[in-house]
């Protein structure tokens, strides 16, 4: 259940810190009829933040509070679009998008301070808004056909010509080329030993553009090995193919995030911020945790020794490798271009 | 001429506008989404892509694509249209409902289906394996996997475009060309093939402009490996947020639609004399006596079966995507994609019909599907009237206007409608939907509709004039009832594609107002969870009763057919 002196610290907080605030266009205090709109994904995301955030502030505040679902792409395109004038006081998007869109003025930086729950996050899990779940990425592969301790064992010869690599760009794709580069004696700053040594692993079983696309060919022998979230990686594993494993490289897996990302211009500051500190609540993260292997971004939760293991927790955090956001972004289109060219084509 | 004004009063009112952002956007020289728009036309983007190697040759291959799909969507299309239209009335809602249900199939659902033909343990493997043409690397991830996919879903299009056409033509003819001696596939090259042709002008129309500028199908089945002009659009646009160059590619891929339908009404107008009162002229060229002679045995030996293969492969092509949903939606894996059956379930079910905001949403889609399919079958009704019969100044250019929102993919007029959006909003949100969706439903109802009025029989509508009825009379009595087919046809693809829109409505839905659609694409872009089939073998249910019931009432046939 949502602890209602939380509820009422997060009211409390963001009532006195508004002052301070400057330019911030927005409503101090939250009230009866205020409406939030949110952007978000749909599915078990969905079900999960209705069940754990709207329902509670619904009761306890007598707000309504409206999703827009859809992917990331329209969502972001749509914010874009609206910037400083927004009809969504809330939107979810990945880690690099969620940082450029604090630097275009698209959606605000995390303040901590009117967030209670969100002085317990990760670093990592402060930038570009407030991050609600870890969903790293890592090598996923047949444990029958071989056994993957790092990162650069995609390059070892059992997996020739089995491989789908994960298009760029893309959560997958962008991790999967900058931890190549990093691999190989570059960095997201110098990304030609990447496009190099992806181009030694070429002929590839398939070039694979999401998820569900990656279980397909797992399902049909297509392919044996390729980059993808752990979280839902696991879930295919344990309902359908027990012959996937998840990798934990030495290297580290590759970080990704889903980011909650009040938006510049919302007119509901403080039901926004209530509603992400919810996010960041127990039992939202726990639900997050047990029902889709998201991992927590908080540090303050105790997690039950069966689903551990399952998870990236503690010292994994330190170890998931983070890149240089804002010149990942600048490059993206010329290394799309390349990509397309050099690699999918 | 005045039968014109209502179409292109609409189209200029709802899509004048984001057409012509995107062209102002495809002369922009700055990809900065903030940046102001300059007026200062500028090339940059269109040197950018046409003075590359790597964009031309995606251009082209889309292109190729494209006309490979519509010979494809026109061979299979035949022999499925001349069944549809001779069976039995009774039998017809069950044939339609198996042209439809592609379209009525989630895409990644179709999608799963030609992966699993096609993989290199899937079923076509399996067929031609043993006899030596098996792929041991499969089929998938070629431009033969994307086309086939194409084929499957806009197949549909073609089949009913040239039914409505094969439906008006004479049955009487027919019979004369047997009386005179013509075998069965002599008289469909003599006489079916040559009526029909307006109808497979409006499908190759259809099928082309949809074919080339579709992404989803290629994103999937092409694997990143097969590229497609419209997955450069998609890109751009939103994922490197640089419209310019979307814009300006969306113009390109506009300019080749437009050529294409040009070049497809020429040619027919060339073919089919006829359909403007000119005489038939003589072939320009003849095979010698004996050649021709030798061909029509073989056509005569060969056209049965070869007919009765493709009618079969066609309509395997169409169902096998139902078989998959249905045992989808009854298995008990968490998430959609999983291909293998692992128990049986009714939960997915539960969870559809439990849920209101599944219902809610299709309430949604249903109602402005329906409104929207409404709205188009009238201003469509007036346009065909004007573009069949006719004659006013700036003909051509109004009918290549209305055929604009096909060519221009749908994810530029989502670009344009964003650029508009603090407009958009403040319509009222179900009217806002519905004035786009029938832009994009329009070109449809007016390419079938064009086909049925040209092939009305005149001298009917003279007969009831001569006998004293007046125009209003001459209109319910008699041109209805001719057209109810193609109106029928016409309305039932119109409702299902809004039904099904999700490219342009996703950017525009707000909180209050959600389509069922754009619901299962957010799911899908999460984690697509088995409930999609459940919905979908709903929906496929609900159209075959639907069908029933409007042929209950409007026949899809003509009441004095024989």
């Amino acid at each position: 259940m949502i602890s209602r002196r939380r509820l009422l610290a997060a009211t409390a907080g963001a009532s006195l810190a508004s002052p301070a605030l400057f330019g911030l266009n927005a409503v101090a205090q939250i009230r009866r009829g205020d409406e939030l709109v949110v952007g978000i994904w749909g599915g078990a995301q969905e079900r999960i933040t209705r069940q754990h955030i709207v329902r509670p502030l619904e009761e306890r505040y007598g707000v309504k509070i409206n999703y827009v679902l859809g992917g990331t792409p329209e969502r972001r395109a749509r914010a874009y679009q609206e910037r400083g004038r927004p009809s969504f006081d809330l939107v979810y998007l990945n880690i690099f998008e969620s940082r450029q869109a604090v630097r275009d003025g698209v959606t605000q930086a995390p303040n901590i301070e009117r967030v209670p729950n969100a002085r317990h996050l990760h670093d990592a899990a402060r930038l570009g808004g407030y991050g609600v779940a870890f969903n790293p990425v890592t090598v996923v592969y047949d444990k029958r056909k071989g056994r993957v301790e790092s990162w650069k064992d995609l390059w070892k010869p059992e997996w020739k010509g089995r491989i789908a690599w994960p298009s760029y760009p893309g959560a997958q794709g962008t991790a999967a080329l900058l931890m190549s580069a990093k691999l190989w004696g570059g960095s997201e700053r110098n990304i030609d030993p990447g496009f190099q040594k992806i181009r030694e692993l070429k002929p590839f079983a398939a070039i694979q553009g999401s998820q569900d696309q990656l279980y397909t060919m797992f399902d049909q022998g297509v392919a044996d090995i390729s980059v993808e979230f752990g979280s839902f990686t696991r879930s295919y594993a344990e309902s359908r193919n027990p012959n996937i494993e998840i990798a934990n490289p030495m290297e580290g897996q590759a970080i990704a995030t889903n980011v909650a990302c009040p938006t510049v211009g919302t007119r509901n500051q403080a039901l926004v911020e209530a509603f992400v500190d919810l996010h960041l609540s127990e039992p939202c993260q726990m639900a997050y945790a047990r029902e889709i292997y998201y991992s927590p971004t908080v540090r303050n939760l105790t997690i039950p020794a069966d689903l551990a293991p399952k998870l990236v927790l503690g010292a994994d955090v330190g170890k998931l490798v983070d890149f240089d956001w804002d010149h990942v972004i600048s490059q993206q289109a010329a290394w799309t271009t390349r990509f397309n060219r050099e690699i999918a084509g | 001429m005045a039968l014109a004004v209502p179409a292109t009063l609409w189209l200029m009112a709802a899509f004048a506008a984001p057409m012509a952002i995107v062209l102002l956007l495809a002369v922009q020289e700055s990809p900065d989404p903030f940046a102001p728009l300059s007026f200062v036309p500028s090339f940059a983007q269109f040197r950018a892509l046409l003075f590359d190697a790597y964009y031309l040759g995606v251009v082209a291959r889309t292109i190729l694509l494209g006309l490979g799909v519509t010979l494809a969507a026109a061979v299979l299309g035949y022999p499925l249209a001349l069944w549809l239209a001779r069976l039995p009335a009774q039998a017809r809602p069950y044939a339609f409902a198996i042209v439809l249900i592609p379209l009525l199939t989630n895409v990644v659902v179709r999608s799963l289906g030609i992966v699993l033909l096609l993989a290199p343990d899937g079923i076509v493997n399996a067929v031609l394996g043993p006899i030596g043409l098996g792929n041991p690397r499969g089929w998938l991830f070629t431009h033969f996997a994307v086309g086939l996919a194409l084929t499957q879903v806009f197949l549909p299009f073609m089949v009913l475009a040239l039914y409505d056409s094969l439906l008006q033509a004479d049955k009487r003819l027919d019979e004369a060309a047997a009386s005179l001696g013509a075998s069965r596939a002599r008289a469909f090259f003599a006489v079916t093939l040559p009526l029909s042709l307006p109808g497979l002008r409006a499908g190759a129309t259809i099928v082309f402009l949809l074919a080339s500028t579709a992404y989803v199908s290629a994103t999937i089945l092409g694997g990143k490996k097969v590229w497609v002009a419209g997955m450069i659009v998609w890109q751009e646009a939103l994922t490197n947020l640089n419209a310019p160059t979307a814009a300006a590619m969306a113009t390109i891929m506009l300019v080749w639609g437009v050529a294409f339908a040009a070049l497809a009404e020429r040619a027919v107008r060339t073919a089919a004399p006829w359909l403007r009162g000119a005489a038939a002229r003589p072939p320009v060229f003849e095979l010698p006596p004996a050649l021709a002679r030798a061909a029509v045995v073989a056509l005569d030996l060969l056209g049965g079966v070869a007919a009765k293969l493709l009618l079969a492969a066609a309509i395997l092509l169409l169902i096998f995507p139902l078989t998959l949903v249905v045992v989808q939606s009854f298995n008990d894996v968490p998430q959609a994609s999983v291909a293998g059956f692992r128990a049986f379930t009714w939960k997915w079910y539960a969870a559809a019909l439990e849920s209101t905001t599944y219902l809610r949403d299709a309430r949604n889609s249903f109602d402005i599907a329906f409104v929207s399919m409404l709205c188009a079958l009238a201003m469509a009704l007036p346009a065909a009237f004007a573009l069949a019969r006719a004659e006013f100044p700036g003909k051509p250019a109004v009918s290549a206007f209305w055929m604009l929102p096909l060519a221009l993919p749908h994810v530029a007029i989502a670009v344009g409608m964003l650029r508009l959006l603090q407009i958009f909003i403040a319509i009222p949100p179900f009217w806002g939907l519905v004035m786009v969706h029938v832009v994009l439903i329009l070109p449809f109802c007016i390419a079938l509709l064009r086909t049925s009025v040209l092939q009305l029989d005149r001298t009917l509508e003279q007969a009831a004039a001569s006998l004293g009825a007046s125009p209003a009379r001459v209109f319910v009595t008699t041109i209805l009832p001719n057209l109810a087919p193609g109106l029928a046809v016409a309305g039932i693809l119109a409702f299902l594609i809004s039904f099904g829109e999700v490219t342009v409505t996703s950017f525009l839905t707000t909180a209050r107002l959600q389509t069922l659609p754009v619901r299962i694409y957010a799911e899908a872009s999460f984690s697509l969870e088995p409930t999609v089939h459940a919905v979908s073998t709903l929906l496929i249910l609900g159209t075959v009763a639907l069908l029933a019931l409007v042929n209950r009432f409007v026949k899809l046939d003509r009441v004095w057919a024989r």
